[in-house]
């Protein structure tokens, strides 16, 4: 099980990794979402505010009124965000679960592609 | 050069991601569906590695007379020895005939053809005709709804998603609900040319516009002398267990759209059909909508082959009974998997299966590939399985179909209770690791 601390690590670094990558930036310049990540096995609870393409904020917590709201695996959600996993598997497989439109679930795929291609 | 399907495989997949969509083929992938097809025959498609699967995607209903229907290749060939696709500006034997054969098929007073190429030109041409008739510019269109993705045809579709990026579209279009006749009436007004429906909407999740609700459109737009234009692209051709869906109401539009089978599996064309009284705005405008490719004389005589094998066989005969065997499975299925099944829907060969969770689509689709089946979700529900297979599919096919349904479903449970054996895929070599395990 991961801890708060390493999901939050996690996130920090996908953070970076989005707002650093120009080609994503550009891509969803359009896109303004506040994500509620949830870890089913424990009480870590994040959210990701992302603003015309730029994620703003990563902070522990329940903050605002998701768009986007991810429930998986503390596990799956940490090794999600660091890249060690293509989350569509775990979607696919019934284990990462989102309560989100389908356009809103491509544009979550179009990260993973653009940040971590095939 | 090489003859390893493998290998051909592997290389079209890598220059359709290069070079085409890199996205789609890696939605298609997440679906189960990275195929690339090499023999097709009726109801069947073969990846080129040699896969078989039973086709319910169709291309959403364009393969009614079966995939390759060889009478229509033949017809095809005959026609390429002594046609092309003719000149756009001309009329032409094939053109006339196939006019005149629409004439007679169609319902009631539906007289005159504008061919075009696809469903989305044929709406589109509905559009003009409605505006240009009536001198009105109101279009009401219904929530989810799919018209095609031209400029009027897409001003007017019903999910918002589609429309976004290209803002301003044309103005004029006003979307009511689905099946609601109040909230029509309250849409429709002095201001309306037409209200533009298809008889089930396919891409909205296979939802059935009731009797009622199509007989009261009808009457709306006689007391308020607006039009009523039936899309019947995807519910046409026998489809649904007639010629065309709305014979069920036995509403007769003014404008009925039409695509996709017509074409027979084989060559692109569309038609807009309609009434000699809206024929006047020709009069007026003869060359008002012109289409290089729509009509083309290779495409007529295609279409009249398949119309010819439609009747002949007919065809909404053989959706009626495979539909039927179709429905008493799913009564079964809904039985056995009540958790994750809400129900069926649909009429003929155009079938819906609508599930709990939006993800059940991608998953349904992934594990019914994997069975054998080529399916896919709805565009605008993913959470409704759609399945058009094509209308000579067998008895035996349709139990096939069932049976790879009810694996797929119970593997989607034990997934979901955390039963089943999840083999992920390997990790890139380009992902990041865990500080831990770099």
């Amino acid at each position: 099980m991961a801890t708060q601390q390493e999901i939050t690590a996690a996130l920090a670094d996908f953070r970076d990794r989005c707002n650093e990558n120009a080609r994503l930036r550009k891509m969803q310049r359009d896109w303004t979402k506040v994500l509620h990540l949830i870890a089913e096995d424990n009480d870590s609870r994040h959210t990701m505010t992302v603003v015309g393409g730029e994620t703003r904020k990563v902070e522990e917590g329940l903050v605002g009124t998701p768009d986007i709201i991810v429930t998986t695996g503390s596990e799956t959600l940490c090794d999600m965000f660091w890249g060690d996993l293509n989350p569509a598997q775990k979607y696919l497989s019934g284990e990462l679960k989102l309560k989100a439109s389908q356009e809103d679930v491509m544009r979550l795929d179009a990260i993973n592609l653009i940040i971590w291609p095939d | 050069m090489t003859d390893d399907p493998a290998t051909i495989k592997a290389q079209a997949l890598a220059d359709y991601g290069a070079y085409s969509n890199p996205m789609k083929l890696r939605t298609l992938r997440h679906a189960g569906l990275e195929i690339i097809e090499g023999r097709r025959e009726g109801a069947l498609t073969w990846d080129v590695t040699g896969k078989e699967y039973i086709d319910c995607i169709t291309s959403a209903g364009s393969m009614n007379v079966g995939r390759r229907n060889p009478e229509v290749i033949a017809a095809l060939k005959d026609a390429l020895d002594r046609y092309d696709i003719g000149v756009f500006l001309l009329g032409s034997g094939p053109k006339a005939a196939l006019a005149r054969k629409l004439a007679e098929i169609t319902p009631g007073n539906l007289k005159l053809t504008m061919f075009g190429v696809g469903g989305g030109e044929a709406n589109d041409f509905a559009i003009k005709l409605a505006r240009g008739s009536t001198l009105r510019t109101e279009i009401v269109t219904t929530v989810n709804c799919y018209h095609g993705h031209t400029g009027l045809a897409l001003s007017g579709i019903g999910r918002d998603a589609y429309r976004r990026p290209f803002d301003p579209l044309v103005p004029g279009f006003k979307l009511v609900p689905f099946n609601d006749l109040a909230a029509a009436a309250a849409a429709i007004g002095e201001s309306t040319a037409a209200i533009m429906v298809e008889p089930i909407q396919g891409e909205g999740g296979i939802h059935v516009g009731t009797d009622d609700y199509l007989r009261g459109l009808r009457r709306l737009c006689d007391e308020r002398g607006a039009l009523l234009i039936f899309d019947e692209v995807q519910t046409g051709w026998c489809r649904t267990g007639r010629m065309f869906a709305s014979e069920y109401s036995g509403v007769v539009p003014d404008i009925m759209t039409l695509a996709k089978s017509m074409g027979g599996g084989i060559y692109p064309i569309s038609a807009t059909v309609f009434t000699e009284e809206l024929g006047e705005f020709l009069i007026t405008n003869p060359f008002i909508h012109l289409s290089t490719f729509g009509g083309s004389d290779l495409g007529c005589i295609v279409a009249l082959k398949a119309i010819e094998i439609m009747e002949r066989e007919r065809l909404w005969e053989a959706a009626l009974a495979r539909g039927a065997q179709f429905r008493a499975g799913f009564d079964q299925l809904l039985v056995r998997h009540g958790e994750i099944l809400k129900e069926h829907r649909g009429r003929g060969l155009m079938m819906g299966l609508q599930f709990t969770s939006s993800s059940h689509g991608p998953r349904m689709a992934q594990q019914l590939a994997h069975n054998g089946v080529m399916a896919m979700y709805t565009g605008n529900e993913p959470s409704v399985m759609r399945l058009m297979p094509s209308l000579v599919i067998s008895k035996a096919q349709v139990e096939t179909v069932l049976q790879a349904l009810d694996r797929s479903m119970q593997t989607i449970k034990e997934q979901d209770a955390g039963t089943a054996v999840v083999v992920d895929a390997a990790p890139a070599a380009t992902r990041r690791r865990r500080p831990e395990r770099v």
